[in-house]
């Protein structure tokens, strides 16, 4: 009994020590802290140290901690560092520890806390000259989002644009922290150049260019006809039918097929619709019609990007449509997915010559035509040009046509558009330094379109365009507040709404600010924080870092890491959406799927390529975050898995109290799918060493559970082994792998709770962790949306929060509203 | 992705066009032609191929001048008077958050990538284009064969972003424009530097309304921009005059990444012209994960799996096919490099080449025990040089040779113990 007792003391002291040591977000202490904080600290203090500490933490004692030698500055960073741990561990209880020393009187314990706390966050306050966030940049993706909303151009203009910027530092925090962002003179040209592209983009004059229509006839393609006839390949892969072509592979797609192919050049950067008439061939079950975007320079196309998936149900004709941007260079290849084969046939042994596609009876696409139409322009001049200039007219060619002194004209355009790319009305001087700018090109006879360009091009590359809001420490202005909101929600400037709300001088009263915060969170733009956030505090950005290998995971395919990746960002807008509890990052009883990834889930009767909602299975192992296949994938290497990883990413990005990396010299775990070894063994015989095994009982539990988990996020019992039959999944290359040895997905935890596996370990987090995820994910808010770590000073207002959404399970909507009506947001 | 699968080779073969050659004639370096008294130029070329070369087809046995030459090491066996093997090297603190982070450290050695508010610093490339600066018309040219990720940082730690298209680099470096384009390229340099002039005054203006943290990214931005107007005076300097004419057809871009090795090629024929024609003095190339199987003969796995190969020998194989094609394609650099030669010598002479790894053992993510070649340069070579007893010798010890031998005034770079010297 009381041996239990103290290995659980033990456990929760380790798991403090843990986050204390590794808390990662203590400030640089320069300043002094007041005095008289110092020394009432010093005075109240001692007696809590002296009577309950120093047996363990004194001079001659072997606990690395040792306070005698310790001293009270606290403008000391490694000292400041020491206190702010002792504080955690008193705080929480966990010292001094109940088993082996003297409980101290709580009167003595409370004047140390409360004293401490004063001085922690006095010096806390004094280093950081009581501004959280110093100067903001945009990120990449603000940038990219920004200058589309700012210009009125495609987002995916913007996003092409954002990609000649220097990448954001992979500092292991949020891009948006201005800490980690960087400032060089490849930025400052980078940023010069995007936006001299962007005013090529915007500003377009002359004659319309035409809508051109192209509709490719694949019954009347000569490469097609070619292919299916040629001897050598005893058929090709392509089979002709009376209207059009059927296709069986999607190899196929890579020379035949798509839009470069059979002739067809994107003539200009633009969106286009694309039309592709289909049918389902030979086809008993449904097969999936998917929709890439590549290129190609002669050669076979590589097809980059998925574009879209349709499922094809019987013969009769169907049309897809699509409207993506497409620039010079690009191609759009239909390409056909979820093919059945006959058993021990396979369409690429078509390509031998002693056989004819002819004869094949598997299942294919049947394709008709693919109508491409573009670039589709709303009007023209499009708007981008017409709100860039003012007052300008244009005639029947397009041509600019001034209507008074184009000096003037150039005044006119700068007082437009500063103050919308500023986020801010403009001070004095700066409209006329900025429009001056185009003053000697007038005076060198340039013409108005080059000379208006200058200032514009300026203020794309202004620190006021570049940097979120400067200003005096306390509380922000209006537009400061308008700012922050936007690039928090929508990740890009204020729309007019929220403009007008600052404007009038209203967005700080809390009834307003409340209701546009609804009006944007139920905003489509919304998405885009939910991809960012996902991205970067589930990491989902590295999704697609690493390919599956084919031999072992021949079922993954694109349509696979699409689904994916959409599911993680579906059930995160949904928590959002629904004001879900932060529970259900733990466990949910929904999710998102398509059949693809229902298939893969063991999620019956799922339909159709498109995500919707569904319930869960009582016995299905899925449910919130941690078996996402994304999040499981992200965790693997794609070959094998390992429980050090998958247990990181749960300290790490679940309950914010990351491990500390392994010392000097350990080297990792050397994979073997020979099947003869298996992780865990590797991984046992690594925790016999006890220096490993210190930091291994907690980060290695939550990877055992997560272990029934493949690479690609399938469940599992066996691991794979390399080598063995030919396994088909959705690939027509199979993989050869046998069964492993068993997977054994039990553990204990540092609390000593022994768990079987994944469901078990779900119910012990919803039990002892909730608070931590609830915690960690407010905090992760904060930083995601202030630009600023949570420092010591910080705490209350986070632990306000947690407190205050305890009793209705944390809330996710909620959550946010909460974070915006706090006074960390609402200060610089 | 959907790219072209093993099986379908054949036909692909005969759609896809026949490998560039691109010939460069003796009658093409003019450019080098420099005052007789001069110093021979120093250059410096940095080739990483990101996902490890497998240990014991590439780390010799046995040590000093006689070693006897590994699996991969007899590819480029022809070569053996003209590098230098090291072994035993690495940076320390390379286990970042993710595993393959030491790629983003190769050149800087920065602890802990991808962790903690990490920052990265300067790169040793860069710091030998800073010291040369616009000596030439580009202080530095960084390729990659896959994406714009590269291994060369910026003094305040901003990644230099890879050129991925040859053709695009020939064309930046060869071909005039027309005489519109040229024109058009300098006025919007001349607008830029008025631009870049108004911005230092405004950016004077914020400073006086805005606190003191806020001021500290001001000043950053403000330097920032300073160096921008002074380089982009450069720049346009350089616009000025004629680009160097090679006598080389522009090469064609492979955009199907399954063609690795084409595409390593490809970026390693781009070397010999950017040097000969002192475009740049200070290449680096990263060589990525492409993410797909490669079009090499009897591989049906992606590279990075194959590096995961867990002890498989299926596997082991089929990645030694791959990494032989490399060293191969590495080993005709060598020998295009050492063909060419003007009064001085030959271009090897001249040029440093760094050949390796940030991973030691891929399978397992290793980033110690890295296999690092340094060739040419006018170092004494032939040798395999094994930091014994001393596991995690600082490859930044190397570094700073390499700088002094670019000419820099310097005993350090980032972890860096001292100079290394070897015979």
């Amino acid at each position: 009994m009381i041996k239990t007792k103290v290995m659980n003391t033990v456990a929760r002291l380790h798991r403090a020590w843990r986050a204390l040591l590794l808390a990662g977000c203590v400030p640089a202490v320069a300043a002094a802290a007041g005095p008289a904080a110092a020394q009432s600290f010093e005075a109240e203090v001692t007696p809590l140290v002296e009577t309950s500490c120093l047996a363990c933490h004194g001079d001659r004692t072997v606990t690395p901690l040792n306070l005698s030698s310790l001293g009270f500055d606290l403008t000391d960073r490694e000292t400041y560092r020491a206190w702010e741990r002792v504080y955690e561990r008193v705080e929480s209880g966990e010292m001094p520890p109940a088993a082996v020393a003297r409980r101290p009187d709580a009167a003595v314990v409370e004047t140390a806390l409360g004293s401490l706390k004063r001085a922690l966050v006095d010096a806390n306050l004094a280093a950081r000259g009581e501004q959280r966030t110093p100067l903001r940049r945009l990120t990449r993706l603000e940038y990219a989002y920004t200058i589309s909303d700012l210009l009125r151009i495609d987002e995916a203009a913007g996003e092409i644009l954002s990609r000649g910027l220097p990448a954001e530092a992979d500092s292991g925090g949020f891009d948006t922290v201005a800490a980690n962002q960087g400032m060089s003179p490849l930025h400052v040209r980078s940023y010069l150049d995007a936006a001299d592209r962007a005013l090529d983009t915007a500003l377009a004059v002359g004659p319309r260019p035409p809508t051109e229509r192209r509709v490719i006839e694949y019954v009347k393609s000569r490469g097609l006809a070619f292919s299916s006839n040629a001897e050598f390949l005893g058929g090709g892969a392509v089979k002709k039918l009376d209207d059009g072509y059927a296709t069986f592979s999607p190899a196929a797609s890579t020379y035949l097929l798509h839009s470069m192919t059979e002739g067809y050049h994107v003539p200009r950067p633009g969106r286009y619709r694309v039309a592709v008439e289909a049918a389902a061939y030979q086809a008993e079950t449904p097969v999936t019609l998917t929709l890439y975007r590549g290129s190609s320079q002669g050669g076979p196309a590589s097809l980059d990007e998925l574009l879209g998936s349709y499922e094809l149900v019987g013969d009769a004709w169907q049309t897809v449509v699509i409207t993506p941007f497409l620039s010079p260079g690009e191609l759009i290849s239909p390409a056909i997915a979820d093919a059945d084969f006959p058993p021990g046939d396979d369409p690429l042994s078509y390509f031998q010559p002693d056989k004819n596609v002819r004869d094949y009876a598997g299942e294919g696409i049947a394709l008709r035509t693919m109508t491409i139409e573009g670039p589709l322009l709303d009007a023209w001049p499009p708007e981008s040009t017409r709100r860039l200039l003012p007052g300008v007219e244009f005639d029947a060619e397009g041509q600019v046509r001034l209507t008074k002194d184009p000096y003037q004209h150039v005044v006119d355009a700068v007082a437009a558009f500063a103050p919308r790319a500023f986020r801010r009305p403009l001070e004095d001087g700066e409209l006329e330094a900025y429009a001056s700018l185009a003053e000697p090109l007038l005076a060198g006879g340039r013409p108005f379109l080059d000379a208006v360009r200058v200032p514009l091009r300026a203020i794309l590359s202004a620190p006021s365009f570049l940097y979120h809001h400067g200003g005096e420490p306390g509380e922000m202005d209006d537009f400061g507040l308008a700012t922050r909101l936007s690039y928090f929600l929508w990740r890009s400037m204020p729309d007019a709404v929220l403009f007008d709300a600052a404007r009038a001088g209203r967005l700080s009263d809390a009834d307003v600010l409340a209701r546009q915060v609804d009006r944007m969170l139920d905003d489509d733009r919304t998405d885009r924080f939910v991809r960012d956030f996902a991205g970067q505090a589930f990491r989902l950005y590295e999704l697609q870092a690493t390919a599956p290998d084919g031999g072992l995971y021949p079922e993954y395919d694109d349509r696979l890491g699409q689904a994916m990746a959409r599911e993680t960002e579906l059930f995160l807008g949904e928590l959002i959406a629904g004001d879900h509890g932060a529970g259900s990052l733990i466990d949910a009883d929904f999710t998102f799927v398509n059949r693809r990834l229902a298939e893969h889930y063991g999620i019956p009767g799922v339909e159709g390529q498109q995500m919707r909602k569904v319930a869960l299975p009582a016995d299905s192992p899925r449910g919130g975050l941690l078996t996402q296949a994304s999040v499981l994938k992200v965790t693997a290497n794609g070959t094998t898995t390992s429980p050090v990883p998958r247990g990181n990413f749960v300290l790490a990005n679940l309950l914010g109290q990351p491990a500390a990396p392994p010392p000097a010299g350990v080297e990792g775990l050397e994979p073997d799918t020979r099947g003869t070894t298996t992780v865990r063994e590797q991984l046992d015989a690594h925790r016999s060493n006890p220096v490993c095994a210190s930091c291994h009982r907690v980060i290695d539990p939550p990877g055992f559970a997560l272990e029934s988990f493949d690479p690609i996020g399938g469940f599992r019992t066996h691991y794979r082994a390399s080598g063995g039959e030919p396994r088909y999944g959705h690939a027509l290359v199979p993989g050869f792998y046998s069964e492993g040895p068993p997977v054994d997905a039990s553990g204990v935890t540092p609390a000593g709770d022994a768990f079987a596996g994944i469901e078990d370990y779900k119910r012990l987090m919803l039990r002892d962790d909730l608070d931590q995820v609830a915690r960690n994910l407010t905090t992760q808010l904060f930083v995601y949306s202030t630009g600023a770590e949570i420092e010591f000073a910080d705490r209350d207002a986070v632990e306000d929060i947690v407190t205050r959404l305890r009793g209705d399970g944390y809330p996710v909507r909620t959550m946010i509203h909460e974070v915006v009506r706090s006074g960390l947001f609402r200060s610089r | 992705m959907i790219t072209t699968r093993p099986l379908d080779r054949r036909t692909f073969l005969r759609a896809s066009g026949v490998a560039m050659a691109l010939p460069l004639l003796e009658s093409m370096s003019p450019v080098i032609a420099r005052a007789a008294a001069a110093a021979p130029p120093r250059r410096m070329v940095t080739v990483c191929t990101t996902l490890g070369l497998y240990s014991s087809s590439w780390f010799p046995q046995s040590a000093g001048a006689g070693y006897e030459a590994t699996e991969y090491l007899q590819l480029i066996d022809e070569h053996r008077s003209k590098y230098t093997l090291f072994t035993g090297f690495s940076h320390e603190e390379q286990s970042g958050r993710q595993p393959h982070n030491s790629e983003i450290t190769w050149l800087t050695a920065a602890r802990r990538p991808g962790l903690d508010g990490f920052r990265n610093s300067v790169s040793v490339d860069q710091v030998a284009a800073n010291h040369l600066g616009y000596v030439t018309r580009f202080p530095s040219v960084v390729l990659g064969t896959a994406n714009a990720q590269s291994q060369s940082y910026t003094l305040s730690g901003a990644m230099v972003p890879a050129e991925t298209s040859p053709a695009g680099l020939f064309q930046k470096l060869f071909l005039q424009g027309t005489p519109e384009e040229v024109e058009r390229e300098a006025q919007s340099l001349n607008d830029g530097g008025s631009i870049l002039d108004r911005l230092k005054s405004q950016t004077d203006t914020l400073r006086g309304r805005v606190s003191a943290a806020d001021r500290q990214k001001l000043d950053a931005y403000y330097d920032a921009v300073r160096t921008a107007e002074q380089d982009l005076a450069e720049v346009k300097a350089w616009q000025q005059k004629p680009k160097p004419v090679v006598d080389a057809e522009p090469p064609t871009d492979i955009p199907n990444p399954a063609d690795l090795i084409g595409r390593i090629k490809l970026m390693f024929r781009m070397i010999p012209l950017i040097l000969e024609t002192d475009s740049s003095r200070v290449i680096s190339l990263m060589i990525h994960d492409h993410g797909v199987v490669p079009q090499v003969q009897g591989v049906s796995g992606d590279q990075h799996s194959l590096s995961h190969h867990g002890q498989d020998e299926a596997k082991i194989a089929q990645l030694k096919r791959i990494e032989t094609q490399i060293v191969e394609a590495f080993g005709d650099l060598l020998t295009d490099l050492s063909g060419r030669s003007d009064a001085d010598g030959s271009l090897l002479d001249e040029t440093m080449v760094l050949f390796g790894s940030n991973l030691g053992n891929a399978n397992a993510h290793t980033p110690v025990d890295l296999p690092i070649l340094l060739a040419g340069g006018g170092f004494p070579h032939g040798t395999h040089v094994r930091h014994e007893g001393e596991h995690n010798a600082p490859l930044c010890n190397l570094f700073v040779t390499m700088l002094q031998n670019m000419g820099v005034d310097t005993d350090t770079f980032s972890q860096s113990t001292g100079t290394l010297t070897w015979s």
